[in-house]
């Protein structure tokens, strides 16, 4: 009873933490974005423009008015979204944000989702492979390749993949290597997949590290050998028993991976010319339309936060340890 | 059967101590389950999961994305009823308000398809009958009238007089909207019926047509405009309501377009103007290699621009046509002329008002070698004046390239060689231009002892420091706008070039009776502005087309600034055997 509600304390803290940390960077945003210089009503008006057209769109998208004004009108049109879901509209597109939003994150997270498979499937399987496989050089070949593969830089491996299978250039002209579809899920699905590889190959290397090192770990605690000792294989060791006892690690770094990537898969949405969120973003901020850009920061600092706390949820339920730990150990003395 | 790995916390004390000492019962359990063949292995568990996972999440996503959005798909089809063309462009516009919002992109796309001007602008930048049939001027070239077109109707089914006319031009008396400034000297303007306009000018301004086949002529229904009755009223900024043989169907801000013809043009008729294709996407590609991918994918059948180094690798191929197209763009490699640049730090302060330093700087410049390295498809440009303007005189003889003449006007001036003194400057320019010019600038400079800082800056932080601050030594810009030489007779603007003489030149031209005599004073002014050194014009970058044999019709010159798409269409031969389309996927 005590231990369940000592939880939900815990849990509510930590909520609150989130807030406040929310507040906190909001305001950093909202300065930082400041210091930049120009401004949207310059970038509208162009070089052609007369001062009285500049003044005239100054004062339409209220950029006179002072800045706690302007940060007011700000958090005002966030904290009200969250039950109307309505973000503003952008200064200068005068699209609805939320729409252009969730039209953004439709093309980027389906991406960093099939990426992260093809990440998790290529760096988990090689990692036991270069540890379980009969055959000495296939050990140590995966060891240098995915050094090799974890070296390359996704815009390479995205060029390299184009050129290999992209319609119309590739030497296997197969897959669609620009923008994206919505004609169909399965044509959606496909002009997704080259730009997935890219990325989806480079960050598998990179879980193919943490999680050997993972393993490797484990063996050194001498879990495997007493797998090997109750009858197991050590194939069989390290397949269930070690990856199960390194499962918390690797969830701790895809967690991480997760919540990068939305920043991460920039360089490729751009090279296939997918409309995700990192072009947006980009977009908007040379276009200095910052009211935008304060959002758009301000919901990826909500969910990097957000990921970081079900990474700590995630942690307890998988490993007993941390759990019983929290029950009887030192935070009992705290509390 | 996993207890023993997984529900710890809610283990009742027993079972908590027979864990601690039984890792043994559990191995047991396990060697038991996999004698059984049951073994459920954790790893396959979770990745099952995430597949799954990532599965439903994909579909949920790209499900709801699924919006009425037949537009970003672009097959290739030619036929009348389901003729379909997609065009890849480079830069998109910010946003659809093009009474509000700088910027070529607009008038590429808006221009003669959606919207239309009293005036029509050709290929060659003269100017034929739009809106208005025809018109008379007055002797005195004070007086204009134009006659309208019966017939007129916008795409909501308004009707188009006279009186969307006047309420259209008198809407930029204000001074606040794009396009106003082309109507120096305006007086009034007038509606004695329904399809008569009559513009009255305090003074004569020979550019005044002209500026009405482009911004400032663009007729907008009084009655659906926001300041109109807001019963029919349209967003600006997202969408387009004009009276051209197209609509705005569809439009993803930095993404697309998908302009669909418009039945029951009234054009077809007065214009003879039939749209051909009837379903045109255009698509914006940001990155050059990104776009050319997409062309020789078939994804796009038209791509402008296309770079000159990257048409190589495609050049032989015998499906694609390559043309370049004539414009007005200026590379212009402005000097600071009001405060001359330099830093008081090392005693150079205003050193580029020195005529010495920016004739040497001219002459260090090997604008050929520039533009070899970029293809050799742009064109050396001596002055302020392009081909396709008013006024336009070869003056790429003024300064050829000569590091002798260059070295020795320094060395007067008192930097470089024998000196011992290096003149620092700062090239300020956004990063939407190559990084190589800048490159290429410095290095050619150094050779004079001209020690170039090159900065390449976000657009909009140029628009603050340069355009607006005016902070600046030398600074490159794109100027691509036609009929643009006010701006070396305007003191104020960011280039603050003030020589009396160009100003009288420039305001006479404007007055002038003939084009003939504009064209001379023009053409004088531009002479004088070039030898004064004013400023480098780098080149004249031309776009260079690409498109599939199967197109026809194209436009070509100035096709960044003007593309009139009803004139395109699709070869016939090309009926069902549409290219690559599996499925119509893409």
């Amino acid at each position: 009873m005590t231990g369940s509600f000592r939880r939900l304390r815990r849990i509510l803290s930590r909520f609150a933490l989130f807030l406040v940390m929310l507040w906190l960077v909001s305001v950093v945003i909202f300065l930082a974005l400041r210091v930049l210089p120009g401004d949207v009503a310059a970038v509208v008006v162009g070089t052609n423009s007369t001062q009285a057209q500049y003044e005239a769109v100054r004062s339409e998208l209220g950029l006179n008015d002072p800045l706690v004004v302007q940060y007011g009108r700000w958090m005002g049109q966030v904290l009200s979204s969250v039950w109307t879901g309505d973000l503003g509209t952008s200064l200068v597109t005068g699209q609805a944000m939320s729409a252009r939003l969730a039209s953004r994150a439709a093309v980027t997270f389906p991406l960093i989702v099939l990426s992260m498979v093809i990440a998790l499937i290529f760096g988990i399987w090689t990692a036991v492979a270069s540890l379980t496989s009969p055959r000495g050089w296939v050990r140590a070949s995966l060891r240098v390749v995915s050094q090799v593969v974890g070296a390359v830089p996704a815009l390479w491996a995205g060029l390299l993949l184009i050129v290999l299978f992209g319609r119309g250039m590739g030497m296997l002209g197969v897959l669609p290597a620009q923008g994206f579809s919505r004609a169909s899920l399965v044509a959606a699905l496909a002009s997704l997949l080259l730009p997935a590889l890219s990325v989806g190959i480079i960050t598998g290397a990179q879980f193919f590290r943490y999680t050997r090192s993972a393993l490797l770990d484990v063996e050194k605690d001498d879990y495997l050998t007493w797998s090997m000792a109750a009858g197991m294989t050590y194939p069989q060791a390290v397949r269930s028993t070690g990856l199960r006892l390194a499962t918390p690690q690797i969830i701790s770094v895809a967690g991480v991976t997760f919540a990068s990537m939305i920043t991460g898969v920039l360089t490729v949405e751009t090279l296939f010319n997918l409309p995700g969120l990192a072009t947006i973003l980009l977009s908007d901020i040379s276009e200095r339309d910052l009211p935008a850009v304060q959002t758009e920061l301000l919901l990826l600092a909500a969910f990097f936060l957000a990921v970081g706390f079900l990474i700590d949820v995630l942690h307890t339920w998988l490993d007993p340890r941390v759990s019983r730990g929290t029950m009887n150990g030192t935070q009992e003395v705290r509390a | 059967m996993k207890k023993g790995y997984s529900g710890g916390s809610a283990l009742p004390a027993d079972k908590r101590a027979q864990l601690t000492r039984g890792t043994d019962n559990a191995l047991n359990a396990r060697v038991r389950m996999v004698r059984a063949g049951m073994l459920q292995n954790v790893w396959w568990q979770m990745v099952s999961v995430v597949v799954a996972l990532a599965v439903l999440v994909s579909a949920v996503v790209v499900a709801y994305a699924r919006t009425d959005d037949a537009g970003a798909s672009g097959s290739f089809a030619a036929g009348s009823a389901n003729s379909r063309l997609s065009i890849g462009l480079q830069l998109a516009p910010t946003n659809l308000d093009i009474r509000q919002t700088s910027g070529t992109a607009l008038d590429q796309l808006l221009i003669g398809n959606v919207y239309e001007a009293l005036l029509t602008r050709n290929e060659d930048n003269s100017v034929s009958p739009g809106l208005a049939q025809s018109w008379e001027v007055s002797a005195d070239r004070l007086t204009y009238t134009f006659h309208l077109n019966s017939g007129m109707t916008f795409s909501n089914g308004d009707v188009l007089d006279s009186a969307d006319v006047v309420w259209s031009i008198r809407s930029m008396m204000g001074g606040s909207l794009q396009g106003s400034s082309g109507l120096e000297n305006f007086a009034s303007v007038t509606a004695p019926d329904a399809h008569t306009v009559v513009l009255k000018l305090s003074k004569p301004y020979s550019q005044l047509l002209w500026n009405l086949s482009g911004r400032t002529g663009l007729v907008f229904d009084e009655k659906a405009s926001a300041s109109g009755a807001s019963a029919a009223s349209y967003d600006a900024k997202t969408q387009a309501l004009g009276s051209g043989p197209y609509v705005l169907s569809a439009y993803e801000p930095g993404v697309s377009a998908t302009l669909t013809a418009r039945s029951g043009y009234w054009g077809e008729q007065a214009l003879n103007r039939h749209a051909q294709v009837h379903t045109v996407v255009v698509k914006y590609f940001a990155d050059p290699q990104a776009g050319l991918n997409a062309f020789t994918s078939g994804d796009v059948q038209v791509l402008a621009p296309i770079s000159g180094n990257l048409t190589d690798a495609i050049k032989n191929d015998a499906r694609f046509t390559f043309k370049t197209g004539e414009g007005t763009d200026k590379y212009v490699l402005a000097f600071n002329n009001k405060t001359g640049g330099g830093s008081a730090s090392d005693g150079t302060a205003g050193v580029l008002k020195d005529k010495r330093v920016r004739q040497a700087i001219r002459y260090a410049i090997d604008e050929d070698a520039i533009i070899a390295s970029r293809g050799g498809t742009d064109a050396a440009l001596g002055g302020p004046i392009p081909s396709l303007d008013p006024g336009y005189e070869d003056l790429t003889g003024l300064y050829k390239t000569d590091l002798k003449k260059a070295r020795a006007l320094m060395a007067e001036a008192g930097y470089g060689e024998g000196t011992g003194r290096t003149l620092k400057l700062r090239l300020m320019y956004a990063n939407t231009y190559p990084a190589e010019i800048g490159q290429q600038l410095r290095s050619q400079l150094a050779r004079i002892g001209i020690d170039l800082d090159v900065q390449r800056v976000e657009f909009a932080t140029w628009l603050s420091t340069v355009y607006k601050q005016r902070d600046f030594d030398l600074s490159m810009v794109d100027h691509n706008e036609s009929h643009d030489f006010s701006q070396w007779a305007n003191p104020d603007y960011y280039y603050g070039y003030d020589n009396s003489d160009v100003q009288k030149l420039y305001a006479q031209a404007m007055e002038a009776v003939t084009d003939s005599e504009r064209d001379a004073l023009l053409a004088r002014a531009g002479r004088i502005v070039s030898e004064d050194a004013a400023a480098d014009w780098i080149m004249n970058y031309r776009v260079v087309t690409a498109w599939d044999k199967r197109v026809q019709g194209f436009p070509l010159n100035m096709n960044q600034v003007n593309m009139p798409l009803w004139k395109v269409s699709l070869g016939e031969a090309t009926v069902g055997s549409t290219p690559s389309e599996e499925g119509g996927a893409r």
